[in-house]
């Protein structure tokens, strides 16, 4: 196995490399923390909530420092001598870790919030029982955080299935419900079987090219064109990352598994598992940017669009009649998904061009807003089905009267997951739609993409306001006042007040930091692929391809 | 251009008064802040009158009023950097000229009053809260004022937006019977207008060859007209003009609202209170009005050249299928709201005919619309408060036993009517002179068409009058009180405008907004626009 020689050589990572993955590093030790200290002082829910919100911490830690060493353009890669790239750290793969880590922190205050109300309040609810349910949350953000920091094929096949498998877990972690293991069972079972397809594509790519660098396939496929197979291949590859971020027509174990899961496991996997899927994608199509001949790059942007419209609207569609509010976030969360795809859908222009940038700029605001949009709702609706036990449409009624602490903050949410202005789910899709805009300056079919994209804004107005009316225009005297958890209170009015302010006076400095954050993987996919092409022509072009370092004198 | 605060001041002051209605104790203390807001800004919005009348700029003003082109003459300007986009920055632009400023004297206006006819909340038993209807109401005012100032694209959708949302909850929790159903459906007819209208705000920016979201820059910048109204820009196969105005035009004619789109606005207004009625017809309608002369037109001229005859086909068919649907009516509320789609069909055919007499006699017809109808709603809102229905034939003989409210109607629904001396007349009589004498080969016979409507409109709301305050008194309506102070300090001041600007229109309105019309009509280029004016004819100027 050529492969691993590396590994299996003499070569160490420097320090310095060690420190731009200290993120990933932290991760690890605070999964083997948390089973070696389980194991020594028992099941203790709280020493879980503890180390996590530490490896929390240590990850923002670590993607600050690591963020100052890439700006200070240091070497942002694992790099075995020789070979290619295992691991890259840039700023796109910064702000992914810095989500994820700022997601998992107030995932663990709403589960926090929601322990403390089971116990308060007297009501039994399904809390997901201690340090399990942090090793598994760590551990699937491990395999997210790997998934956007990869070129490499290999890992990223292992980043999905890391990310995969502790989340089958983590949607049956409410033992007693029937319907949480169903979810659990279907998640499964489509994990595995796109989990196989996407094997099958990845050995296909591997005979096909040589190599499992995605930007050495890229550039070999610049050079020499796409076979046929290759297609499938590629196809084949993408259903796995389409698995992920829940594209149709992979997108059936979403909303079971969203209504069957604890409210804090499908809060997590509608952000984080997206995020990372959308992520993996972006570097795909990245990588065939550059210097790929149109010929190649415009069809792969062709079938991402297709799919794009394709999920939003049949997300959309899908959510209209839904009775539960969480079956009907887990549709618009399909919806929203399909997005964010759309900016993946922008067919990435020569090196050095500007339009890439917005695009990925705009994913990563479109993410930042989408995860407090949906915190917010999530975390309303938990109140709410903690309280009434039930997360149907007629548990809301009355809100406005019974908890407006709850019932204004999820109308913000909700009308910021329509995208209304002065609302920072508007600014968020204006970016996306003005990365499509500007891109449909050379590919006009990218209007249609818009029209698909307003369009469907009009139609999802329906199904949010439906939650909006049932709690501020129906009402029933009987019912009574709510009682609220203060966190829960913190949690849903700090995502609306962020939602507002994002929206007006930091509409533009969010787009700043997102161009910032942007700005690294787009310098870095095509040096990338220059580099490959250097090692193609020193190994005699593509025919005698063989890209690792084993091979080289 | 003279820079000033005052626009920002009634933009915001609304807002602030808003959130003070949520956190004052008590509901007389809420009702009191939030009709203080609103008179605080009416008084403020007078200021603007130094700028355009006679008396605050003494022998300049015809100057300062009809002076310069389009864009030169704006007032009261502020101009904030807001969000960076590559090349160009969105602005918080906002500032008035001849086209806005009686439209937000308008909205200031009727907003107070509306705010007035709010006091009676309690008895509109609809058990909720007074803080939350008063904070969306001032919110809601923000939103108007922002939409008529905003002189930046971008903030111009926000604001349009902004809007919304108070207005769907207003109809929806503090409406008729038929609320959840008449709300939601205002409200998503209104976005998906507005979705369409976010198409054309991308396009427009990434079609420019000068990256800007400034409305008066895209009207007047010769390289942008070229690139926008050539016939060689296409937009998915569509020619760009053609395609932008379109997308336009049905986000604005679902605001007007204009046949097809129309069929949101009986339940909204039928089932919205009577103050959002009134806001409803006086202000929100003349929105779609605005945004045409703001937007389509000054920038997409050939378009709206192109689409002349198709516009006065559609405001024909909205002056006469709106009188015969009012006529049908049995419901007093729903009557009025027909006679709106009617009226509003005038704007449309004068906007349409692109000739200054029809501009002036489409923008009169909207300040005149927004004086009228407010009141015909408000007087219908008198009368429901008294009886509990609406049903036109159940009435009879009230002028008998309620004489002072007796006439204040009567005045009211002939200003609506159209009757000589009054506000109605004028802009429907100028719009229907200037679609005589309009340059196009179909414009008399649309002419006489709209006139038709004119009888059609006298005879609905006649036969209304006569159910309703005429004939022998009914024993059940004898007993009931004569208007009180309120809702005649809420009439006078509209039946006194509707007098004012019947009796004296020059004076009142031509004046202040005959120079941005003519402005806005010089754009159109040399193929129909260099029409005299009909103003200009009548009156000597």
């Amino acid at each position: 196995m050529t492969m691993f020689a590396p590994l299996a050589g003499i070569w160490m990572p420097s320090p310095q490399d060690l420190r731009l993955f200290g993120a990933e590093l932290s991760l690890v030790a605070a999964i083997v923390a948390l089973l070696v200290l389980s194991m020594l002082f028992g099941r203790s829910e709280r020493l879980g909530a503890g180390v996590a919100l530490a490896a929390a911490v240590a990850v923002i830690f670590f993607c600050r420092d690591a963020a100052g060493l890439v700006d200070t353009g240091a070497r942002a890669a694992l790099t075995p001598p020789g070979a290619a790239s295992m691991l890259v750290a840039d700023r796109f793969t910064v702000f992914f870790k810095l989500l994820l880590a700022l997601f998992l922190a107030t995932i663990i205050w709403l589960w926090m919030t929601g322990a403390a109300a089971g116990r308060t309040g007297g009501e039994v609810r399904p809390v997901p029982a201690g340090p399990e349910f942090f090793v598994l949350l760590l551990t699937s953000m491990l395999g997210m955080s790997l998934m956007v920091a990869t070129p490499n094929l290999l890992v990223m096949m292992i980043a999905v299935e890391t990310a995969s498998l502790p989340s089958y877990m983590l949607a049956a972690s409410d033992r007693r419900s029937r319907a949480g293991a169903e979810a659990a069972l279907k998640y499964v079972l489509f994990g595995a079987t796109t989990a196989a397809v996407m094997a099958y594509g990845l050995s296909l790519l591997f005979g096909l090219f040589g190599t499992l660098d995605l930007p050495a396939i890229a550039a070999a496929v610049s050079v020499k064109g796409m076979p046929a197979l290759g297609w499938i291949a590629m196809a084949a590859f993408l259903v796995g990352v389409a698995f992920k971020i829940s594209a149709v027509p992979l997108h059936f174990w979403c909303p079971d598994v969203f209504e069957g899961a604890p409210v804090e496991v499908a809060t997590w996997l509608s952000v984080a598992s997206k995020a990372a899927g959308l992520g993996l994608l972006l570097r795909i199509v990245a990588a065939f940017g550059g210097d790929v001949p149109a010929t190649i790059a415009l069809p792969l942007a062709w079938g991402v669009g297709l799919v794009a419209a394709a999920t939003c609207t049949l997300g959309n569609l899908a959510a209209l009649r839904q009775e539960s509010v969480k079956r009907m976030l887990a549709y618009s969360s399909i919806a929203h998904a399909g997005y964010m795809m759309m900016a993946a859908a922008i067919p990435p222009a020569a090196a050095g061009d500007a339009t890439v940038r917005p695009a990925m700029a705009a994913i990563v605001s479109y993410l930042f807003v989408y995860l407090l949009m949906n915190l917010g709702a999530f975390g309303v609706t938990a109140m709410v089905a903690w309280s009434q036990g039930s997360d149907r449409l007629a548990a809301f009624t009355g809100l406005g009267r019974r908890a407006p602490w709850l019932a204004v903050p999820m109308s913000i949410c909700l009308f910021s997951l329509v995208g209304l202005p002065p609302l920072a789910g508007f600014a968020a899709k204006w970016w996306l739609l003005a990365a499509l805009g500007q891109g449909a300056d050379r590919h006009s079919w990218l209007w249609w993409l818009v029209f698909v994209a307003v369009i469907n804004t009009a139609v999802s107005l329906y199904y949010y306001v439906r939650v909006i009316r049932q709690m501020f225009l129906a009402d029933d005297e009987r019912l009574e006042r709510l009682a609220v958890p203060v966190g829960g209170l913190a949690l849903a009015n700090g995502c609306a007040v962020l939602l507002l302010l994002l929206g007006t006076v930091a509409f533009g400095l969010m787009r700043d930091r997102s161009l910032a954050y942007a700005a690294c993987l787009a310098r870095a996919a095509p040096e990338s692929v220059v580099a490959a092409q250097d090692r193609l022509a020193w190994n005699g072009g593509p025919e005698g391809m063989v890209v690792n370092g084993a091979d080289r004198p | 251009m003279e820079h000033g605060n005052l626009l920002n001041l009634l933009i915001f002051l609304p807002a602030v008064g808003a959130v003070l209605c949520l956190i004052v104790p008590g509901t007389r203390t809420v009702k009191v802040v939030a009709t203080a807001t609103t008179a605080l800004v009416m008084l403020l919005s007078l200021g603007l009158f130094r700028h355009f009348a006679w008396w605050g700029r003494g022998d300049g003003w015809q100057e300062a009023v009809f002076g310069g082109t389009y864009g030169e003459r704006l007032y009261e300007v502020t101009r904030l950097d807001w969000i960076r986009l590559d090349g160009t920055t969105i602005q918080y632009f906002v500032g008035i000229d001849g086209l806005s400023f009686p439209l937000v004297i308008l909205t200031t206006l009727i907003t107070f009053l509306a705010c007035l006819a709010s006091w009676n909340i309690e008895s509109w038993k609809v058990g909720r809260g007074v803080r939350g209807y008063f904070a969306l109401f001032l919110l809601l005012e923000t939103g108007m004022i922002g939409v008529f100032c905003a002189l930046d694209f971008f903030l111009f959708y926000v604001f349009w937006e902004v809007m919304l949302l108070p207005m769907y909850f207003l109809i929806g929790v503090w409406g008729g019977p038929r609320r959840e159903y008449a709300a939601i459906k205002f409200f998503l007819y209104t976005l998906a207008g507005s979705v369409l209208m976010l198409v054309v705000l991308l396009a427009f920016h990434f079609y420019s060859p000068v990256r800007t979201f400034d409305l008066i820059e895209m009207a007047v910048n010769d390289r942008i007209a070229a690139v926008f109204n050539a016939e060689t820009t296409s937009f998915l196969g569509w020619k760009f003009a053609t395609a932008m105005f379109v997308f336009l035009f049905i986000g604005f004619a679902i605001k007007i609202p204009v046949f097809p789109f129309h069929t949101w606005l009986p339940d909204a207004h039928v089932e919205a209170p009577t103050p959002i009625s009134m806001i409803l017809a006086g202000i929100l309608l003349k929105m779609g009005a605005y945004g045409l002369l703001r937007i389509s037109y000054p920038i997409l001229p050939a378009a709206a050249e192109h689409f002349a005859y198709a516009l006065a086909v559609l405001g024909v068919i909205n002056i006469l299928y709106g009188a015969l649907c009012a006529m049908a009516q049995t419901d007093f509320k729903r009557l009025v709201a027909y006679s709106s789609i009617s009226h509003m069909g005038y704007v449309l055919l004068g906007i349409a005919i692109m000739t200054a007499a029809g501009l002036q006699g489409a923008m009169f017809q909207v300040i005149a619309h927004g004086i009228s109808s407010p009141m015909c709603f408000f007087l219908v809102g008198v009368l429901y408060d008294r009886a509990h229905h609406r049903e036109i034939d159940r009435f009879g003989g009230l002028w008998l036993s309620m004489p002072v409210y007796g006439s204040l109607a009567t005045l009211g629904f002939f200003a609506s009517l159209g009757l000589p001396g009054l506000c109605g007349f004028i802009g429907e009589f100028w719009v229907l002179v200037a679609t005589f004498s309009a340059p196009f080969a179909w414009a008399r016979p649309m002419a006489v068409l709209a006139a038709v409507g004119v009888v059609l409109t006298a005879g609905y709301i006649l036969w209304m009058l006569q159910r309703v305050y005429l004939g022998p008194a009914r024993p059940e309506y004898e007993s009931f009180p004569e208007v009180t102070g309120r809702e005649v300090f809420i009439l006078t001041p509209m039946a006194v405008l509707a007098v004012a600007l019947g009796i004296l229109p020059q004076q009142t309105l031509f004046n202040f907004m005959n120079g941005t019309l003519e402005q806005i009509c010089e754009l159109y280029g040399d193929g129909v626009s260099m029409m005299a004016s009909v103003a200009g004819m009548c009156l000597g100027r």
